[in-house]
C-alpha cells in the first residue's frame, strides 16, 4: 500500500512537471495551429537563462523569472515573425523549420557550453516535505503548484481579458476575427511569444530539479506532445489533466513493469490514443485536421 | 498542400501555349518513361564512379564519399514516401536499425553472408514499416511526424532492453574478418564501390517508381488526399506500398552501414539527428520529390558536415549540426524545392532571357 501511494505521488509530481512544460505548446497549437517541435528547446533556454541569472547576477533561481520571461517572450516573437509567419500556409515546411530550430538551439547551447553539465541550487532545494508518509521535495511541489497556477491564470486570461478574447477569436475563426477588427498577425506573434514565455517559466522552475544539459529539451518534447494529444489539442485544462495522465502512466510503468520500458509503454499509450481519438480527451473533434488546413 | 511541386512544371508550358501563340515544336513536353530517364541516370552514376576512382588513393576522401553515397541512397529511399508521398516519416531510423540488426545477427549467429542477409533485412524492415504505419497513416502532416517520432523513442527503449538482439546499451561489434563473402574489406575503395552500388539501386528504384502508376498515385495523395480518394485511388494501400519499398531500401542501407562501421549501439542507430531526420533534411536540401535531389543533397551535405566536424569539432562541439540546422531553416523558408528546384527555376529564367 505504501508503495502504491509512493508511485502515485511520484506520478502526480511528474505530471505537474509535464503539465507545466506542455501549457505553452498547447496554446501555440490551439491558436496558431503549428506543431512546434522546438518547444522543448525553449524550456531548455529558460533553464540556461536561470543558470546565467543564478551565476552572474547571483539571483535565487526563482527570482530570475523577472529576467527570463521577457527574454523568452522576445525570442518567441522574433522566431514567429521571421521564420513561422512566412510559412503559415505550408505545414510540411513548418515541420522542417521548427525541427531545424530544435537542432539549432540545442547545438548552439552545446557549442556555447562545451557540453558541460550545470546545476542550479536554490535555498528551497534541500527541503523536503512529509506528505502522508511520502517524502516530497519542495522544488517539485512548487512546480506542481506553479502548473496549477499557470493553468488557472491562462484560463482566466483567455476567458476574461480583451487580448485573451481576441486570441480565442483567432483560434476559432481567423477570417471572422479579422473582420471584427482583430489584428491577426499581431495575435499570432503575441501568442507565440506567450507560448515561449510559458516554456521559459517551466524552464525556470525545473532548473533546480534537473541537471542542465543541451539535450534536455529533446527529452521533454515527446512527453509534451503526448500530454497535449492525450489532454486535447488546444484545450487549457486538457494540458493540465494530460500531464497527470502521462506522469502517472510513466510512474506506474516504471515501477510495476521495468524502468527501462517506461518510455516504451508511455509512447505506446500515446500512439494508441493518437490513433483511437486523435482529438484527445478534452479536445474538439477534428482539431487535428483543421490544424492542417488553411481557412 | 502545395501545387508548386515538381511535376506542376510539366503542365505550365502547355498552359502557356494556350494563352499565347508560340511555335508548337518548342512546347512539346514528352512524358518521361523509365527508359527515357536512363541516359541521364547512367551518366550521373558514371560520373560518380569516375569520382570514386579519381580519389581511389585517398582514404579520407573515400570514406567521406562512401558515407555520402550511403546517405544518397537512404535519402532517396526516404524521398519515395516523404517526397513523392508527402508523408513526413521520422521513423526511418527504426527501419534502418531493423535492417542493421537483422543483417548483423544473421551473420554473427548463423554465419549467413551479409550479401544474403540483406534480403531478409529488407523484408523485415518492410514488414515492420507496414505494421507500424498501418494505424498511423490516418494521421496527417505534423501528427504523422509526431507519431513516427514516438516510434523511434519506443524502438530505442526496446533496443536497449532486448540485449539478445542488440547487445543492449553496450552495443554490438562485428569482428574484423576481411573477405568478399563477409562484406568486410581492408581498403576503403571497396566500401565506396559498395555504397555506390547501393545508391545506384536506390536511384533505379526511385526512377522506376516516379515513372510508374504508383509514383503518380503517391504524388496525387500528397497533393490532395481527398481528391485522390475521390479519383478512385486506394489511399492507404498506396501509402503502405510506398512505405514498404522505402523501408526495404532503408533496411538494406542499415545492413550496409553496420557492416561498414562494425560497431553500433541502439542510441547511435536510432539517433534522430544522425539518421531519422538527416534523411529528410538531405532530401529537402537537394529537392523534395525530385529524382536526383537526394543524391545531390547528400553529396553536398555530408562532405560539408564532415569537413566542419574535422575543422571545428574540437573547438565547438555541434558546429556541424548548427550549420545543418541553419541550412534546414533557410531551405524551408527560401528553397522549398531544394537545389534541384532552384537550379531548374534559374535554368528557365536563363532560357527565357536567352530566347529574347
Amino acid at each position: 500500500m505504501a508503495d502504491l501511494i509512493n508511485v502515485i505521488a511520484v506520478g502526480i509530481l511528474l505530471g505537474g512537471i509535464y503539465a507545466l512544460v506542455s501549457v505553452g505548446l498547447n496554446l501555440i497549437f490551439g491558436v496558431i495551429r503549428i506543431v512546434n517541435f522546438a518547444q522543448g528547446e525553449f524550456v531548455m533556454l529558460g533553464m540556461y537563462g536561470t543558470y546565467a541569472g543564478y551565476t552572474y547576477l547571483h539571483l535565487d533561481p526563482y527570482l530570475t523569472l523577472i529576467v527570463v520571461l521577457p527574454c523568452l517572450f522576445v525570442v518567441g516573437a522574433v522566431v514567429q515573425r521571421l521564420i513561422l509567419a512566412p510559412l503559415r500556409t505550408e505545414p510540411a515546411m513548418q515541420i522542417f523549420a521548427t525541427f531545424g530550430l530544435l537542432m539549432l538551439l540545442e547545438n548552439v547551447v552545446l557549442a556555447a557550453t562545451g557540453g558541460a553539465a550545470y546545476s542550479v541550487t536554490s535555498r528551497v532545494a534541500q527541503i523536503s516535505v512529509d506528505l502522508a508518509g511520502v517524502q516530497v521535495g519542495l522544488v517539485r511541489l512548487i512546480a506542481l503548484a506553479a502548473a496549477t497556477l499557470v493553468t488557472v491564470a491562462l484560463g482566466v486570461f483567455l476567458r476574461y481579458s480583451m487580448l485573451g478574447r481576441a486570441i480565442r477569436a483567432v483560434a476559432q475563426d481567423r477570417s471572422a476575427a479579422r473582420l471584427m477588427g482583430v489584428n491577426v498577425d499581431r495575435i499570432y506573434m503575441l501568442t507565440f511569444g506567450i507560448g515561449t514565455m510559458l516554456a521559459g517559466f517551466a524552464g525556470c522552475l525545473l532548473a533546480p530539479i534537473y541537471s542542465l544539459s543541451p539535450q534536455i529539451g529533446t527529452s521533454f518534447i515527446l512527453p509534451a506532445f503526448a500530454v497535449v494529444v492525450l489532454g486535447g489539442l488546444g484545450s487549457v485544462p486538457g494540458a493540465y489533466v494530460g500531464g497527470f495522465i502521462v506522469g502517472l502512466t510513466e510512474a506506474f510503468a516504471g515501477y510495476y513493469l521495468d524502468p527501462a520500458l517506461k518510455h516504451a509503454v508511455l509512447f505506446g499509450v500515446f500512439i494508441a490514443v493518437l490513433i483511437i481519438r486523435p482529438s484527445g480527451l478534452f479536445g474538439q473533434i477534428g482539431a487535428e485536421e483543421v490544424g492542417l488546413r488553411e481557412s | 498542400m502545395s501545387l508548386e511541386n515538381g511535376d506542376h512544371k510539366v503542365t505550365q508550358p502547355i498552359l502557356a501555349s494556350l494563352t499565347r501563340p508560340q511555335p508548337a515544336t518548342a512546347r512539346l513536353v514528352p512524358v518521361k518513361t523509365f527508359l527515357g530517364e536512363m541516359p541521364l541516370a547512367l551518366l550521373v552514376l558514371a560520373m560518380l564512379l569516375g569520382l570514386v576512382t579519381l580519389f581511389s588513393g585517398d582514404s579520407f576522401t573515400l570514406n567521406t564519399l562512401a558515407t555520402a553515397l550511403l546517405f544518397a541512397g537512404l535519402s532517396s529511399a526516404w524521398n519515395i514516401i516523404g517526397g513523392f508521398g508527402g508523408q513526413f516519416s521520422l521513423a526511418h531510423s527504426v527501419f534502418f536499425a531493423v535492417g542493421a540488426y537483422t543483417t548483423a545477427n544473421l551473420y554473427l549467429r548463423a554465419g549467413v553472408s551479409p550479401w544474403l542477409g540483406l534480403i531478409p533485412a529488407a523484408a523485415l524492415a518492410a514488414l515492420v514499416a507496414c505494421v507500424l504505419s498501418w494505424p498511423v497513416f490516418r494521421l496527417r502532416g505534423p501528427f504523422f511526424a509526431i507519431a513516427t517520432m514516438a516510434f523511434t523513442e519506443v524502438a530505442l527503449a526496446l533496443g536497449n532492453y532486448m540485449e539478445w538482439a542488440t547487445g543492449g546499451t553496450r552495443g554490438m561489434s562485428i569482428p574484423f574478418r576481411p573477405g568478399l563473402a563477409n562484406m568486410i574489406f581492408r581498403d576503403r575503395f571497396s566500401y565506396a564501390l559498395l555504397m555506390l552500388g547501393f545508391a545506384a539501386l536506390c536511384l533505379m528504384v526511385v526512377i522506376a517508381i516516379k515513372r510508374s502508376r504508383l509514383g503518380y498515385y503517391l504524388q496525387a495523395v500528397r497533393d490532395n488526399e481527398q481528391a485522390a480518394r475521390a479519383a478512385g485511388i486506394d489511399v492507404l494501400r498506396v501509402k503502405l506500398k510506398g512505405m514498404a519499398i522505402s523501408a526495404a531500401l532503408t533496411g538494406i542501407g542499415g545492413g550496409l552501414f553496420l557492416m561498414q562501421v562494425r560497431v553500433a549501439d541502439p542510441s547511435a542507430l536510432l539517433s534522430l539527428f544522425d539518421f531519422g531526420v538527416k534523411f529528410a533534411l538531405i532530401a529537402l536540401i537537394g529537392g523534395l520529390g525530385t529524382i536526383y535531389g537526394p543524391l545531390l543533397g547528400a553529396l553536398l551535405v555530408i562532405p560539408l558536415e564532415s569537413w566542419l566536424r574535422a575543422e571545428l569539432g574540437g573547438l565547438m562541439p555541434g558546429a556541424n549540426l548548427i550549420a545543418l540546422s541553419v541550412c534546414l531553416i533557410l531551405a524551408s523558408l527560401f528553397m522549398k524545392q531544394g537545389i534541384v528546384g532552384a537550379s531548374g527555376r534559374l535554368a528557365i529564367l536563363a532560357g527565357r532571357r536567352w530566347r529574347r
